[in-house]
This record gives structure tokens, sequence and C-alpha cells, in this order.
């Protein structure tokens, strides 16, 4: 038995225990794992790679408590309540189409920012009180947002994951539009209509506005929505126009459109406001630094090497296995890991079998559902906090969207020969 | 006297660990901050420094040393650029070999062992690689470090979440922003990394150089690997140089620069500037996704029994068995390169000349290992 096979099992044996059995946080746990993989591997516990593999993450953590802060300052401000009124009353008439414009607005960051976190926590904070008060159940609702954002982070034009896979074999970032949108508006719309559509036939408006807050909007009028209005102009103006326009990032974009939403509603403890936020958003940050840990260990020690090595080594059906089951499992590690460290090889593997760009954006969408995966799940996890649950529930009404989203993709995957024209 | 709460000795004995955690860790890490010595050969004349052809870079971590090696004879100039990825070492101790041992006889050899000085400061986070690794001499171990692909953070943070590149538009992800290899030509009022490429590219301007050298490593899996990637100029170059290196056994392969790939050394040098742009390409198994143990092992004798199966697997293109390829050979196949490149240029019936003299051969560097070629130190 390989010694990598050993560390992997130390790893995920301790892992499980610390979690499952002794009941620690998951972020406590996985540092316990990348300890014990160190250990057995014989490498002591290596202080400096156990602090080296957090901070893939620091950019991550930034947008991901610049994200919380907004959210709850545009929720204090009365934005949200006022932006759900105005939404439902306009389009209650026509509630798939409903449905889908607010499946295309939780997307819309998520494609600007390639960040399924910052979509639900910008644009799904603001759809969620509206899936809600037309009945759709929480956890649907929590579902919708995590499936939402997803497609988002693997929609056109910004999708990290394909940017790594694709510069993981020097291929420019381009043509990856037309398949990425064929694979994630589909996915998008089954995904909304099928959790929501039987929960929004004969709307009664008079009902709903019962449950609204129709007056917070008619008070502060059009200034409510300046600090979301301005989010979007931020987010598209610094990648439509980047020679022009300073590259503020995320992350003080968030921040500064934060700041906006303490003047221009109703008036709030901005101080509260954050510390709410920071503290509902730390445990996802520790899990974020544990995960950090783990893979540098995995790295460290051979065990990631035994794992693409083996995936690699199974066939070309095995492969398309492997492709389906453990890329998005790593996800629950880090999707953006599964693209670096499995996506390329795989690409690599599949570069004869069809269009080189729909094969590599393929790849990257099946590594974006990784962000579903427990026990990070990053999009689970924010989208059922922002519904008020645990994201177990959330994650069950996953399951049938994440299966038709693979099965899609491989659909795709084994045609990719004939979808060339889409890359041009 | 009020009772402490227990959460805030808790708190505070948190905060004590932490901060032993950093201060240990701070003297971990800046032990990559101190340059390993250089010790220049007999054909070094003079030693610049990049901020002298962009004095924006002076006082950063961006300057680095230029060792110029002038014949005193009418000739051509070339560029050698290690350290671009100080995580591809074969690169950084081809040009130390080059600085130590190499005498032109015409024209004059400029080499930046660190082209990415600040990139020699740090690891790159959830690669699990060593900050050192040392080569036998005959004189003793020489130590060199093994550094990060990309521009400290200390010196160039936050990356944006999409790298444009300045003069083309093109866009790539946001970890590339820092990548010396995406920034060409560079600018003088850009990013930290900008700055250094700009650098480079006044040198290649102001001393016309005629060929320009980026010495690099990739993964075995990669596609483009023991090849020379080539400006479409400088094809019919990179072509008789390969030609050559065939004949001394090497297994070597042609690839031209994509025209459509921007911020890389070999397209826009090759497209703003005169010079000849070439980029060397080894296969590094240190810096690959199907490694097993990464240790300074590894980096040295490039043994690894994942890379052996998935080779056997079909996986890797690139010929891999229990022998590994050693650091020896990678760096021999950048000094032949190197060499062979030079030749053909004087082939090619150019005006001016470029002679190199004192480089131990392909085989000579297999057998006696590239620690014999290095000076042992002082």
């Amino acid at each position: 038995m390989d010694i990598e096979l050993l560390v992997l099992l130390a790893m995920l044996g301790v892992f499980l225990i610390g979690n499952l059995l002794l009941k620690l946080p998951v972020s406590l746990s996985m540092i316990l794992g990348a300890v014990a993989g160190a250990l057995v591997a014989g490498e002591g516990v290596p202080i400096r790679h156990l602090f080296e593999g957090c901070f893939t993450y620091v950019d991550t953590i930034l947008i991901i408590s610049t994200a919380m802060l907004f959210m709850t300052a545009i929720q204090r401000s009365g934005a949200l309540e006022a932006l759900n009124a105005l939404i439902v009353t306009k389009f209650y008439k026509v509630p798939a189409l409903m449905l889908i414009l607010l499946m295309f607005i939780v997307m819309f960051p998520g494609m600007i920012t390639g960040s399924s976190t910052a979509a639900v926590l910008s644009a799904g904070a603001i759809v969620a009180p509206i899936l809600l008060k037309i009945g759709i159940p929480k956890a649907r609702a929590g579902a919708i947002l995590a499936v939402g954002a997803i497609m988002g982070m693997a929609a056109p034009p910004v999708n990290i994951p394909a940017m790594l896979i694709a510069g993981g074999v020097d291929m420019p970032y381009i043509g990856f539009e037309g398949p990425l949108f064929l694979i994630t508006i589909p996915c998008a719309i089954f995904t909304v209509l099928f959790l929501g559509l039987k929960y929004c036939k004969n709307l009664d408006i008079e009902e709903l506005k019962k449950d609204l807050d129709m007056e917070v909007g008619k008070k502060y009028g059009f200034k409510l929505y300046i600090p979301i209005l301005l989010l979007v102009v931020l987010l598209v103006l610094t990648r439509a126009v980047p020679k022009i326009m300073p590259q503020l990032g995320t992350p003080l974009i968030f921040l500064l459109c934060a700041v906006v939403a303490v003047f221009t509603g109703r008036r709030f403890n901005a101080w509260e406001g954050g510390l709410e936020a920071m503290d509902t958003t730390i445990p996802v940050l520790a899990k974020l630094m544990g995960v950090g840990m783990f893979i540098q260990i995995l790295t460290l020690t051979g065990a990631r090497g035994y794992i693409v090595v083996s995936c690699l080594g199974w066939g070309l059906v095995a492969l398309y296995i492997a492709i389906c089951t453990i890329m998005p499992g790593f996800g629950a590690v880090s999707s953006y890991g599964a693209a670096s460290v499995m996506g390329v090889p795989f690409l690599l593997v599949l570069l004869d079998t069809g269009d080189q760009i729909t094969i590599a954006a393929l790849l990257s969408f099946i590594c974006c559902l990784g962000d579903l995966m427990p026990p990070t799940a990053l999009a689970g996890n924010y989208a059922a906090q922002i519904v008020g649950l645990k994201y177990k529930p959330v994650l069950k009404h996953c399951v049938i969207p994440f299966l038709v989203c693979i099965a899609l993709a491989v659909i795709y995957l084994l045609n990719s020969k004939y979808m060339g024209f889409l890359t041009r | 006297m009020k009772k402490i709460p227990k959460r805030i000795w808790t708190a505070a004995a948190l905060c004590l660990f932490a901060a032993a955690v950093c201060v240990y860790l701070g003297v971990t890490f800046s032990s990559m901050w101190k340059d390993q010595p250089i010790y220049p050969g007999p054909g070094v004349t003079e030693i610049q420094m990049l901020s002298d052809y962009n004095p924006g870079l002076k006082g950063t971590h961006g300057d680095t040393e230029v060792y110029v090696l002038d014949s005193g004879k009418p000739g051509a100039a070339v560029l050698v650029l290690g350290g671009t990825h100080p995580n591809e070492p074969s690169g950084v101790v081809a040009a130390v070999a080059l600085i130590e041992n190499c005498q032109p006889k015409t024209g004059v050899l400029y080499v930046i062992p660190r082209a990415n000085h600040s990139a020699f400061t740090c690891t790159d986070p959830q690669e699990g690689a060593p900050m050192f690794f040392t080569i036998a001499t005959p004189g003793g171990d020489r130590t060199f470090r093994f550094g990060s692909r990309a521009t400290n953070p200390i010196d160039q943070w936050p990356d944006s979440d999409v790298y444009v590149h300045r003069t083309s538009g093109q866009t790539l992800s946001g970890s590339e922003t820092r990548n010396l290899n995406r920034a060409y030509p560079g600018s003088n009022s850009g990013t930290f990394t900008e700055r250094v490429t700009y650098g480079i590219t006044e040198l290649v301007k102001q001393k016309d150089v005629k060929i320009t050298v980026d010495l690099h490593e990739a993964s075995p899996e990669y596609t483009t690997v023991n090849a020379i990637v080539a400006h479409q100029d400088a094809i019919e170059l990179a072509s008789w140089a390969s030609m050559d290196m065939q004949m001394e056994g090497m297994n070597i392969s042609i690839e031209a620069s994509p025209t459509n790939l921007h911020g890389l050394s070999h397209r826009e040098l090759g497209d703003f500037t005169d010079t000849l742009a070439t980029l060397m390409e080894t296969a590094n198994p240190s810096q690959g996704r199907l490694r097993g143990r990464t240790n300074a092992d590894l980096v040295v004798k490039g043994v690894d029994k994942y890379y052996v199966r998935a080779r056997k697997a079909g996986s890797v293109t690139v010929e891999f068995t229990e022998a590994g390829i050693p650091i020896d050979e990678r760096v021999a196949r950048h000094i032949c390169g190197i060499e062979q490149l030079c030749k053909a240029y004087n082939e090619l019936g150019n005006e001016q000349t470029i002679e190199l003299d004192g480089l131990p051969s392909y085989q000579e560097i297999l057998t006696n290992g590239i620690g014999y070629y290095l000076s042992p130190g002082k």
C-alpha cells in the first residue's frame, strides 16, 4: 500500500472523527486532519506549511467579509424590502418569467465577480425574501439561490475555474462564452422552475402586499436603491472598461456600497450591523483556513498526486466517472483547487476527444458545482444562512438540479467535437 | 477585586499562542529574503542593476543584478533570463552556471539570474514547496532558493479578480497579475511586475539585444515541454538550434509562440523589440500536479513514482522513468540550448556574431553533474 494512501486515510479519518464523533467545528476538524496527515507522512507538525496553506484564501475571505457587510447594510437600510415590493408588484402576473428574471438577478454578481459567495450574499440576499413571500419553502428557496449563484459563477464573462484551467495549459481565455452560456442558462432555468414554479401559480397580490413593506420605498424613493445601483455600475465598469476605470477590487466595491447604504435609507447602527455581519461569517472563513491547511498537507505529503494519478489511471470511461464525482467532490475542499489540481490534467487527457475550449469550459462548470459540496459548500452554506436554515435541508433540494447539471455537462463533453462553432 | 471571566483568559492565551506562532513564522519566512551568493566567473566584466534601465525600480525588491559578460570584441548581444519563475529552478541554476563559467569570445552576454527577484522571497501557497534546495559541488553544498511563480504579495497586492493585459486587453485569471511572464512588455507606470518587465524590455532595446532566451520549466504533463518556444521571427533560429540539440542526444521540439496569447516574453519582446525572442522549457516534476511527496529531493533528483505511473498510463507524453529527470539534465538542456541558439545565429550568416566559450557540454554535465561547474563558494 502506498504511504500516500495511508496519509489520505489518516487525514479523512481524523477529520470525520473530529467533526462527526467529537462534534468539533469543520474548520478545527480539518486542521486536525491536516496535522494527522503530516504526522503519518513523517513531516512532524509543519507550522510553516499549515500557515502558508491558508494564504490562498486571503482574497476570498476579503470578498466574503465585505459582501456580508454590504448585505447587512442594505437589509437594515430597507433597500431589500423596497426592492422586493417593487419586483413582486410588477411581475406577479407571469410567475415563470418572474422566477427566471429573479434567477438571472442571482446569477449576475457571480458572472461579474466569478464568485458564488458574492452572488449569494449580494443578489441572493435581495431575491430570497421575494421567493419566501411568494410561498416557496425556505429550503427550496435556499437551493434556488445556491444553484443560481453557482450558475453565475460559471457563466461568462468571468469564470475563474475556466481561467485557471486555461492558464494551466497556456490556452487564452477566449471563446468560452458560447459553451458556458449554453450550459449555465438552461441549467439555471430548469432549476428555478423545477424548484419554484409549482408554488407560484395564482399569486394573490393583495395577500402578498400584506407581507411586503410598501412604505419604505415610498418614504426614501430612488436614493434607497443607490447602493445596489452603485454596486452594479462599479462591478460592470471595472470589467467593461478596465483601461479607464481603476481596478478597485471586489472587496473595496462591496465596502464602498455598504458605506453608501448607511446614508440612503433607514437609519441604523453601522457598528452593530458590522459586528453582526462578521459574527455570521467567521465560521465560514475559519472553514476556508482549515481547507487551505488540508490542501497544503495533501500536496506536501504526495496524497494529492495519489488522488490525481489514480483517477487518470482508470481509463476513459472511469475518467468521465471521476470527472462527474471526484472533481465536484474536490469542491468540498475548494472549487478553485479542483480546477487547478484536477481540471488541468483531465483536460490534457481529453484534449483529443473534441473541441478543447468547450472541454475546458465544461470542466470548469463541473468544478463550479463543487461549491455545493459539504462540508465547505460555500454557496449552500450562505444560501441556507440567508433563508434562515442549516445547510443540509437546502443541499437536499440541490440534488436533482445538481444531477441534471452534471448530466448535461457530460452530454456536452461527449459531443464537444460538434460544439466548436460556439467558441469562434 | 472583580474576577476576570474565563473567556478573557482563553482569548488572551489564544492571542499569545498566535503571537508566538507569528514570531516563529516571521523568522522562518524572512530566511528567504537573503540573496544566495553568485560568484562571478572570469567572463563577467560588469554587474549592472535592472534599475539602470528602469530607474523606478531602484530601492525596490524588483531591482535585480544584470551580469555583463563582454568579450571586448564587436558582436551581437544576447540576453538570458533565469528566475522568471523561481519555482522552475533549472533556469536559475543554468543562469548562475553561465555567470560562473562562460567567457564570450565575441559579442556581449547579459544574464539576469533572478529576473523576478521578489518571487524568490516566498513560496506558493498550497504547493507544499521547499524553501531551499542544495546542489553538491566539489567544495561542498551550494544552496539555492525555491521561490514562487509570482511576485511576492508583499510587493504587489491585492490581485484584481481578472488580469487585463495592458497592451492587448487580453483577460486572464487574476492570479496571473503578478506573473512576470504575463506582464511584458511592461510599463514604467504600471504594477510592480510590469515595472520589472519594462526594465527588461528597455535593456533589450537599449543594448540592441539580438537573441533573448527565457529559461523555464513546466510540469511533465504539460503539452509544451522539452521545447523551444519561438516568436515567428525566431523560428528559423530555433529550428537550427534544435537540430544541433537533437544531434547531442536531446529530444527537443519547436513551438511557435501563439499570436493570441499575450504578455509572454516570446510574444511581446518579439513584437515590441527587434530581438529574436525564445523561451525554453524542460520537464520539472516538482511543479507538476501529478507529483508525489514534494521536497528538495524531488527538485534536485526529479524522481517521482506517480509520474512513472502516469507515463505508463499514457497521461504524460514526456519520457519519465524510475531514474527521474534530475536537475543536472534539465540545466544541461538549457545551457546546451543557449549555446546552440548562439551558434545557429552565427551560422545563419548574421553580420554580428556571438561566440560563447567555457561552457560544459550536455554530456559533460550529465556525466559530472552541474555541481561540478558551480563555484564551491568562499
